[in-house]
């Protein structure tokens, strides 16, 4: 077996099984700990896949800024907090067979899948920007120019959403005068 | 040109693309919920960055798609987990088996 | 690949005075410490107008091109935004004395309705996936803030949790399969997806395997959005926590967006596979409009009559996709149905909702007992309720009928009887739901110590809109239907870049 394809196997037992953890641990904060592990294996994956520059992203805003809000939210949550709907019977059987049900039929997909081949080792306009990073720069303010500023919009809109819900109840006065 | 084929790839993110659902859909607790969802989105992102590397011949564009289907999650995430803590703070008063507010 | 700014401004003229807009709205709410102030309002309705204007304005030019590589600023787009932004201005006239008696946030509350509307025009108009899946997420965020936007209210709360999270699942659903489709062709841009598949040496089972699960996604994403059976579930919750103008956007404004994007995927990228997707929208549409339509007999609430209601309507207009023939004369191509529909739909549901807003504004109530003997309370209120649920039913000669003969026109003509029988008796299942609000209304006396419904102006001017728009329709059809014959003919030969 390659060097290549051990690195591939023990990262993808990694993503599993943290996944799998993740899942089934009864602690929300060592769920949130899994997940992070999770991020990481799955940040090597993309340094394998040749994607440097979003494996730096994954771990820095999705094991970095997302896990943390996440732990935030946990941690001020408290102790197990009260379900939100009433204990359906079969949830969990349910859920079990409609997942097994898909990963079967996604495998079977894949499986029989006809992908188009890559011809060559990098794709020409990495080759003539001259590296990956300048690579998406340069798409992602001239191509991606419309779903980049979307993005900051959606940030935005993001924030204000959050300030909206999440904010301490005002005492009710009527307008300062 | 990398030894791995591409199945491979797909195979674990549909994998954890089905235990991110089972988790979404077999729980009760909002978080639970939310962690299920941001591993599929997780799962399909490895989805994008294998087709990139495998089939696209020009350009960049699964790997801008992965990029903006992480600011999305960031996004859904902030605005799903300030929707949580207002739920639970305006429940915090009320107990469990009177919530039962909306009904078929 | 130089981006023309000229152009580009040109182009996105609406889009850019509703982002604009709405920045200045945050600023000025910052900067005004008056909640009730008319300035927030006014500055949005200002905001909207203009945007309407350049719209109709591009459409009345004829206006065609591709915008930022990944815009089409095309007769469809045109038609979707002149159909969000209108939505946005009634909803508006009807929010602004429902908002300030409810929360401290009323600027939050028309920034959050200026970036819906946006969302909805971007998602209308999105050519390639990536903007396709961002601008739908957008819509999708920004309307779970505004349902949950009565932040207080735990109703409110678990209307927008429950949407959220099946929002959420359902659009992951969506994206995978928009990671199968760009996996299979190796490109996101709609068009260059149609062209792959149009090459014979790319007509294999293998492909087939891929593309018909990637199809299966995406119409569960879509049709949450769309509010399709069983995707449905977030609906009720949702419409009876949310603020009612909020609920009466997202039948109209969100739906359309919808509907939209599933014109655009099927028709602009998947051409090729119509076979497929057409048996799939037929059992969609008979599931949702008879589910949505059973379940609304039981109603008491308005609220979830109303969206039980609307996730029905959703499968009427289904039927004009499932009906598409290209190239067919109009109407029978479905497509126009389709649009038709929505514009009849625009007018009646948003009627229908003003109406319940006017309502609730005044007695507190959204049960429809407590409509009892309208009639005389408020004469007028009651009559138009009587033409929305008219037109709602579908029957002449109100707009709804118009959508309804549109829509059935094109199932008969591609020989999808059994679709239409079964539209046709889900049509009459209806008459009965909406007439027992109207016979409540009419026929039960008004309660003890009823007064008159008072009625805000803005909300008179909404609702009068509303009422003369569903009539218009119904009697002088003309120009509505050569707006969606105009709108129809999207798919043009955009240059491959």
């Amino acid at each position: 077996m390659s060097g290549a394809e051990l690195f591939f196997y023990v990262l993808a037992v990694l993503a599993i099984t943290s996944a799998l953890a993740m899942i089934f641990t009864p602690r929300p904060v060592y769920a949130v700990l899994f997940m992070v592990v999770n991020f990481v294996a799955v940040a090597l994956l993309y340094l394998q896949l040749e994607a440097p520059f979003l494996a730096a992203v994954q771990v820095l805003v999705y094991a970095g800024a997302i896990m943390v809000l996440f732990l935030f939210v946990v941690m001020l949550m408290g102790p197990a907090p009260a379900p939100l709907w009433e204990h359906i019977p079969a949830q969990r059987p349910l859920a079990l067979l409609f997942a097994v049900g898909l990963l079967g039929a996604l495998a079977t997909a894949i499986r029989k899948g006809a992908f188009t081949p890559l011809t060559g080792t990098m794709s020409s306009a990495i080759a003539t920007a001259g590296g990956q990073s300048q690579a998406l720069a340069e798409h992602l303010y001239n191509r991606y120019l419309l779903p980049f500023e979307l993005t900051s919009l959606i940030l935005l809109v993001g924030i204000v959403g959050a300030v909206v819900l999440a904010r301490l109840p005002r005492q009710k006065n009527p307008t300062t005068d | 040109m990398s030894s791995i084929p591409l199945n491979w790839y797909l195979i674990v993110a549909a994998l954890l693309f089905c235990i991110g659902l089972f988790g979404a859909l077999s729980r009760r607790s909002a978080i639970g919920i939310l962690m299920g969802i941001e591993l599929m989105l997780n799962a399909v992102n490895i989805n994008l960055v294998a087709f990139w590397r495998y089939v696209e011949v020009d350009g960049l564009a699964g790997q801008m798609f992965a990029i903006v289907v992480i600011t999305v999650a960031a996004a859904e995430a902030a605005v799903a987990l300030a929707l949580v803590r207002a739920l639970y703070r305006s429940r915090d008063t009320v107990t469990v088996e009177e919530i039962d507010l909306l009904k078929w | 690949m130089q981006i023309n700014w000229a152009d580009t401004s040109f182009l996105l003229a609406p889009e850019i005075l509703l982002t604009v807009g709405a920045l200045i709205v945050l600023v000025l709410d910052l900067l005004i410490e008056d909640d009730t102030s008319p300035v927030l309002p006014g500055f949005t309705l200002l905001a909207l107008v203009s945007a309407f204007g350049a719209a109709a304005a591009h459409l009345v030019t004829g206006v065609d091109d591709v915008a930022l590589f990944m815009f089409a600023a095309d007769p469809l787009t045109h038609f979707f935004r002149l159909l969000g932004i209108g939505t946005a201005l009634l909803v508006l006239l009807v929010s602004v004395n429902y908002v300030q008696a409810r929360s401290k946030h009323t600027g939050e509350f028309y920034s959050l309705l200026l970036w819906v509307t946006l969302a909805v025009v971007l998602v209308a108009g999105a050519h390639d996936l990536i903007l396709l899946y961002l601008a739908f997420e957008f819509l999708s965020i920004t309307s779970y803030v505004l349902v949950g936007w009565l932040r207080d209210d735990a109703r409110s709360n678990e209307g927008a949790m429950k949407y959220l999270l099946f929002g959420a699942i359902s659009s992951a659903l969506m994206l995978y399969g928009m990671s199968l489709l760009y996996g299979a062709t190796g490109t996101t841009r709609l068009t260059e997806i149609a062209a792959f598949f149009t090459i014979p040496e790319t007509q294999i089972t293998g492909l087939y395997s891929i593309v018909v699960p990637a199809l299966v996604f995406l119409l569960a994403g879509i049709g949450f959005k769309i509010s399709l059976v069983p995707f449905h579930q977030w609906a009720p919750d949702a419409y009876e926590g949310a603020p009612t103008p909020v609920a009466a956007f997202l039948s109209v404004g969100s739906k359309s967006a919808g509907f939209a994007v599933l014109a655009r995927v099927l028709l602009e990228a998947m051409p090729a596979f119509q076979e497929h997707w057409t048996s799939l929208l037929v059992v969609l549409s008979i599931l949702t409009m008879t589910l949505g339509n059973l379940v609304a007999l039981r109603q008491t609430n308005m609220k979830r009559l109303l969206a039980y209601s609307s996730i029905a309507q959703a499968g009427y207009i289904l039927m004009g996709l499932a009906a598409y023939s290209a190239g067919a004369t109009f109407p029978a191509d479905g497509l126009s149905g389709v649009l038709i529909y929505l514009v009849a739909y625009l007018f009646t549901n948003v009627g229908v909702f003003i109406g319940a807003v006017i309502f609730e504004q005044a007695t507190g109530s959204v049960a429809i007992s407590d409509y009892a003997g309208l009639i005389r309370r408020s004469p007028w209120l009651a009559f138009t309720f009587v033409v929305f649920f008219l037109s709602l039913a579908g029957l002449p000669p109100t707009a709804g009928f118009v959508g309804k003969l549109a829509v059935f026109y094109a199932t008969v003509a591609k020989g999808l009887y059994f679709l239409a029988i079964i539209g046709v008796l889900n049509s009459v299942v209806s008459v009965y739901y909406y007439f027992n609000v109207i016979r409540q209304m009419f026929f039960m006396p008004a309660p003890e110590g009823a007064e008159r419904v008072r009625m805000p102006a803005s909300m008179g001017l909404a609702l009068a809109i509303s009422f003369v728009g569903t009539l218009l329709i119904g009697f002088y059809p003309e120009p509505f239907l050569n707006l969606a014959n105009m709108s129809r003919d999207f798919i043009s030969a955009l240059p491959l870049l």
